[in-house]
């Protein structure tokens, strides 16, 4: 019973009480170097750290690697080439903290990304563009009806993203809270979904249950374009496009929005790393310290109630009225904190929490641009994504490998040439590329990555000379980056991206743990304010800025 | 307007166990009821045949759970239906060994599951436990009409205020697995609780009967709980009964005859009529009119409102959401007459009592996870699973009467028939995937093909030419998230309503929907009754 009382106890916590945690020296007398401490420097603690230093906080960060950044991270992995190693495009970067911390002044600026362009086996394409009127024309090349479709499509998701959206900024209500707030946030969320039509009911719906074809072919008929669109709904799950629960994701590309335009995707100027630097800048000028190559070895624990940090390799003890950790619960609870010191239920949770990455990263380094054999030569084509997704079988097989442990032989890529946008990414002339692979389960059946990297690699390359042959001819440099590499370098566990499948079974109140869901812990005053919390994962930053506000007791 | 006499109160189409409970329930109010059903017999689904004179098979489903409640108010008792509680709920044989036995007996079934893991044996009874809640909680929402979203009424609102208290019931832990289960696919779910591959997919593959959908796919859970909550074995619900589902509908029959329905058999309905947006009677297959002032539709929501109501009554957009229901069946069905008791592998040592008691309940053929899976993903593909799943009763081991003396009959279900993609239906010769299930079989059982008296197969395209079931789905609609509750069989309609006035639903394609309950009948039947009380006070 030790977790429903608390459970409670946490609900009712009504949040400008959350204050006193900050504002009172606790009863057990230690040394506060800190009012808050934050695990990890990723976008998301970074974000965490900023809000609380603007409110006057004394702030520290610690981040294990030298660069900041966590996944969201530029490197000059060779030299003269800087690559966005892991997480490489953002749209959803919350407006509010972009406006709230000034971050265009501290260096952020986004690009466009112009589109989808996706070769197929056919010799054909389909590109799918950001003007309006030259993708409804392509579309038709392919299918007249799914021209039509794809308007009314785009309509009814912006509809649902509208709907969806609020919830991305606030801490998320439990059922069986008992809490007067989230009691009135849950029946205000019955109002809003009550006045849906219901035709828009309906889709709410089966986006939260279907799969994604399954979704996609009651509006579409065109192979390519479902396969494309479905692509969206598998990404770091590990999930198939035609596996029920994968339709919700779809939703994600239409509440993209930046400087206001709704669901469109950019790349930042200077890589992702910039919009990590940018919050980082927003933090410091508002007063936050940040140090680098600072592991944490454990968080101090004592009487249930959290005091500090341990540092790996100094041993030095650091100690702040809260802690807040942007690590994934994993490497929060099992590593830092230790079982001992949680419910056993809590723990059970914990284990149960589906981590399971599913897809890996290559990074090219190229003395020239890919050519594809489907419309040949440089063009605008390049500019966008170029998706290899031709059709929905492609799709559904690569998931067939990847169930039973084996990387896709022909894998799901979302390839990005950044430096067509951004130059200076690369020597003049040359160009980086950055390709998203799925599925590369991080448990193969037989063999190791350590062992398979290189052939992974492989498959990666073979893959993409199917479309665009000169490809091997181009690559001076190649960076594979598997499940295990995510894991190892950037604390990734399992080398999932997202600190955790967005599956529905582990979205809003159940996130990451059912019951600890808004931001707190069962360890007082140790917090949580990653991408395993609450909205989830991907360059978003809410849930750095849901937990600060609900740590500072604003909401 | 000139009122035409009507001929009968209410006409309910096909007499399938749901459609003889509402016109029993419609009969006893005191309504002029027919039942119209186009096979020479009743049941629908629920039927025992003669395979070859001597031998009863259940010609489909083997197990029926048949809702107390509504056994009560309809005197089923009366009528002398036996249900038969065997001393195993499931039995597994394995490669290697003498296979994992689910006793009725839970703590007989720890012992069991000692030999494959200590742990799994530890976690089995919290595991029933919690289950039992979990399906209570369900059972309780799918005993009551679902309620409509858009205009919450009074009534909607009780049902919506009913199950949020329901759910508050359970503890936190539970309430907590509920919802996350829901959305889980089973795979995960049983990988929860347990890691020994028998007891994991014996328990998993209750989430994947009948659909197109596999032990990794998402949603599976909310099937596997959804009908776990008819009682029984969570994994493998329901109950044999004493002659076979069909003694299930014969009694209803007598309820619906002795309530004063009247019921015509070889009557089937071509056409339902429609005058002014009101239903005004059927058309049979002879061309005889009948004129009715309700008809109630036992046959799957696509088949009635598109095949046999005229286009022009049924909006586009809702003849489209129709179309997009999920009736993608997989399960094919063979029965066999077999001279001697089929000796599963690790049975071999038990003496004959034990081993009749260990195979009293469902067998299921299949030795793990990933062989289900990879059965599932050949049907995705449009194929016959090279080795398909089997679930088998053999129910005359618990009611000797369906077979002479020494010899037996084998109701199996198999799984994974090929899925139709985009509008086409794979091929499948049903002689194939009954040979394809006979070799499986006497994998687990040797010497299981040489007993073979008689065959039956029944394939999706026989399940949905002869029994009338869309997609030969056999729960007439997937019991997935978005197609149960409120949204079965769309949302907006799960009142068993039409857009048509006075045409109502009442089969499993409609909320419950679960199996050979009666709930769907007895749901229907109340909605139509509680319309009839407006009527006559307006």
């Amino acid at each position: 019973m030790t977790q429903s009382s608390s459970v409670q106890r946490s609900g009712q916590t009504a949040g400008p009480r959350n204050d006193r945690h900050l504002r009172t020296i606790s009863a057990v007398a230690t040394k506060q170097d800190y009012d808050a401490i934050v695990i990890g420097g990723g976008h998301n603690g970074l974000t965490a750290a900023a809000y609380l230093a603007r409110a006057g906080r004394k702030v520290l960060v610690l981040e294990r690697r030298a660069v900041l950044g966590g996944a969201a991270v530029t490197e000059e992995v060779f030299p003269g080439f800087q690559f966005s190693v892991c997480s490489y495009v953002v749209s959803l970067l919350r407006p509010d903290i972009i406006r709230e911390l000034d971050l265009p002044r501290h260096g952020l600026e986004i690009l466009p990304l112009d589109g989808t362009f996706t070769p197929m086996a056919s010799g054909d394409y389909l590109w799918r563009m950001n003007d309006h009127a030259r993708t409804r024309r392509e579309i038709a090349r392919h299918s007249r009806l799914d021209a039509e479709a794809y308007d009314e499509y785009a309509k009814a998701m912006v509809e649902m993203a509208r709907f969806v959206k609020p919830l991305l900024d606030v801490a998320p209500f439990d059922p069986r809270t008992n809490d007067p707030r989230q009691l009135i946030e849950m029946a205000t969320f019955g109002r809003r979904f009550q006045r849906l039509s219901d035709v828009e009911r309906e889709h709410q719906l089966k986006l939260l249950t279907m799969s994604a074809v399954d979704f996609l072919d009651q509006w579409f008929e065109t192979d390519v374009l479902k396969a494309t669109m479905s692509a969206s709904g598998i990404i770091g799950t590990f999930l198939g496009v035609r596996s029920p629960g994968t339709a919700y994701v779809l939703l994600h590309h239409y509440m993209g929005e930046i400087d206001g335009a709704f669901r469109s995707w950019g790349f930042a100027r200077g890589g992702t790393g910039a919009i990590s630097n940018a919050i980082a800048g927003a933090a410091r000028a508002a007063g936050a310290e940040i140090r680098t190559e600072a592991p944490v070895a454990r968080v101090l624990v004592r009487q249930g109630r959290a005091e500090g940090v341990v540092l790996a390799g100094s041993g030095d003890e650091l100690y702040a009225k809260v802690v807040l950790s942007s690590l994934d619960p994993h490497l929060t609870f099992l590593r830092l904190v230790g079982e001992h010191e949680l419910p056993s239920e809590f723990v059970e949770h914990v284990r149960h929490y589906k981590l399971r990455g599913s897809s890996g990263k290559v990074n090219l380094a190229v003395d020239a641009l890919p050519d594809f054999t489907c419309l040949p030569g440089e063009g605008p084509h390049l500019r966008g994504a170029i998706s290899i997704s031709p059709s929905v079988d492609y799709m559904e097989r690569a998931f067939d490998q990847a169930k039973y442990g084996a990387y896709s032989r022909r894998p799901y890529i979302d390839m990005v040439i950044p430096t067509l946008t951004d130059p200076s990414l690369a020597p003049p002339g040359k160009h980086v590329l950055s390709c998203f692979v799925q599925y590369a389960p991080y448990a193969l059946a037989s063999r190791n990555w350590d062992t398979e990297r290189e052939a992974f690699g492989d498959t990666v390359v073979d893959t993409l000379a199917e479309y665009a042959p000169n490809i091997r001819s181009i690559i001076r440099h190649r960076q594979v980056l598997t499940p295990l590499d995510l894991e190892r370098e950037f604390g990734l566990t399992e080398g999932n991206i997202f600190q955790g499948e967005l599956s529905l079974e582990q979205l809003l109140f159940l996130r990451p743990v059912p019951g600890w869901a808004r931001y707190e812990t069962p360890i007082r005053h140790l917090w949580m304010c990653g991408s395993a919390t609450h909205p989830g994962g991907g360059i978003m930053g809410a849930p750095g800025r849901n937990a600060a506000r609900r740590l500072l007791g604003v909401a | 307007m000139a009122s035409v006499p009507h001929t009968h109160d209410a006409v309910v189409i096909g007499a399938g166990h749901n459609g003889l409970v509402t016109a029993t329930v419609l009969a006893k109010a005191g309504l002029k009821t027919l039942v119209l059903e186009r096979a020479p017999r009743v049941g629908g689904c629920a039927t025992t045949t003669d395979l070859v004179p001597g031998f009863r098979c259940p010609t489909l489903a083997h197990r029926v759970a048949f809702d107390r409640a509504v056994a009560r108010d309809l005197h089923l008792e009366r009528q002398g239906i036996q249900i038969i509680e065997p001393p195993a709920h499931l039995f597994a044989p394995t490669d290697a060994g003498p296979g994992l036995t689910l006793w009725r007996d839970p703590a007989r079934t720890a012992r069991e599951l000692e030999r494959f893991s200590m742990r799994d044996a530890k976690r089995y009874s919290a595991f029933l436990v919690s289950i039992a809640a979990l399906a209570g909680v369900i059972r309780s929402v799918q005993q009551r009409s679902a309620p409509r979203l858009d205009e919450i009424g009074m009534a909607d609102l009780a049902t919506l205020l009913r199950t949020a208290r329901q759910f508050r019931t359970l503890n936190a832990t539970d309430a907590y697995r509920l919802v996350r289960y829901l959305p889980m696919s089973v795979a995960d779910m049983v990988g929860e609780w347990f890691e020994s591959e028998p007891l994991k997919v014996s328990i998993a593959a209750g989430g994947v009967v009948a659909s197109a959908v596999g032990p990794r796919s998402g949603g599976s859970g909310a099937a596997l709980l959804w009908l776990a909550a008819q009682g029984g074995h969570p994994a493998a619900p329901g109950w044999p009964v004493r002659g076979g589902p069909g003694a299930v509908a014969e009694a209803l029959l007598r309820a619906a005859r002795a309530a004063g329905a009247e019921v015509r058999l070889s009557s089937g309905v071509q056409r339902i009529l429609v005058r002014d947006g009101r239903v005004a009677g059927v058309v049979l297959d002879s061309g005889a009119e009948l004129t009715a002032r309700l008809v109630v539709s036992n046959l799957d929501p696509r088949r009635t409102l598109l095949d046999l109501v005229d286009p022009v009554e049924v909006a586009p957009e809702l003849r489209e959401r129709l179309r997009h229901i999920r009736m993608r069946g997989t399960l094919i069905k063979v029965n066999y007459a077999v001279s001697s008791m089929p000796v599963f592998r690790g049975t071999q040592s038990v003496d004959a009592a034990t081993r009749a008691a260990m195979t009293s309940g469902c067998v299921r053929l299949c030795s793990n996870l990933d062989a289900l899976e990879r059965a599932f993903d050949q049907a995705k593909d449009g194929q016959l699973s090279d080795t398909p799943w089997v679930e088998l009763t053999i129910p005359s081991l618990t009611d000797p009467d369906l077979a002479p003396e020494g010899q037996h009959v084998v109701s199996a279900y198999a799984a994974y028939a090929p899925i139709a993609r985009g509008g086409t239906r794979p091929t499948l010769d049903p002689e194939v995937a009954a040979d394809r299930v006979t070799s499986i079989i006497t994998r687990y059982a040797p010497r299981f093909d040489t007993t073979i008296i008689a065959r039956q197969v029944i394939g999706p395209h026989e399940l949905e030419r002869d029994y009338g079931l869309t997609g030969g789905h056999a729960f007439h609609g997937e019991l997935a998230l978005d197609q149960i509750f409120a949204a079965r069989p769309l949302l907006g309609w799960a009142r068993h309503r039409t857009p048509i006035d006075g045409l109502y639903l009442c089969g499993a394609g409609t909320h419950p929907g679960n199996g050979v309950t009666g709930q769907s009948g007895a749901l229907a039947a109340k909605e139509v009754l509680a319309a009839e009380r407006g009527r006559r006070e307006v």
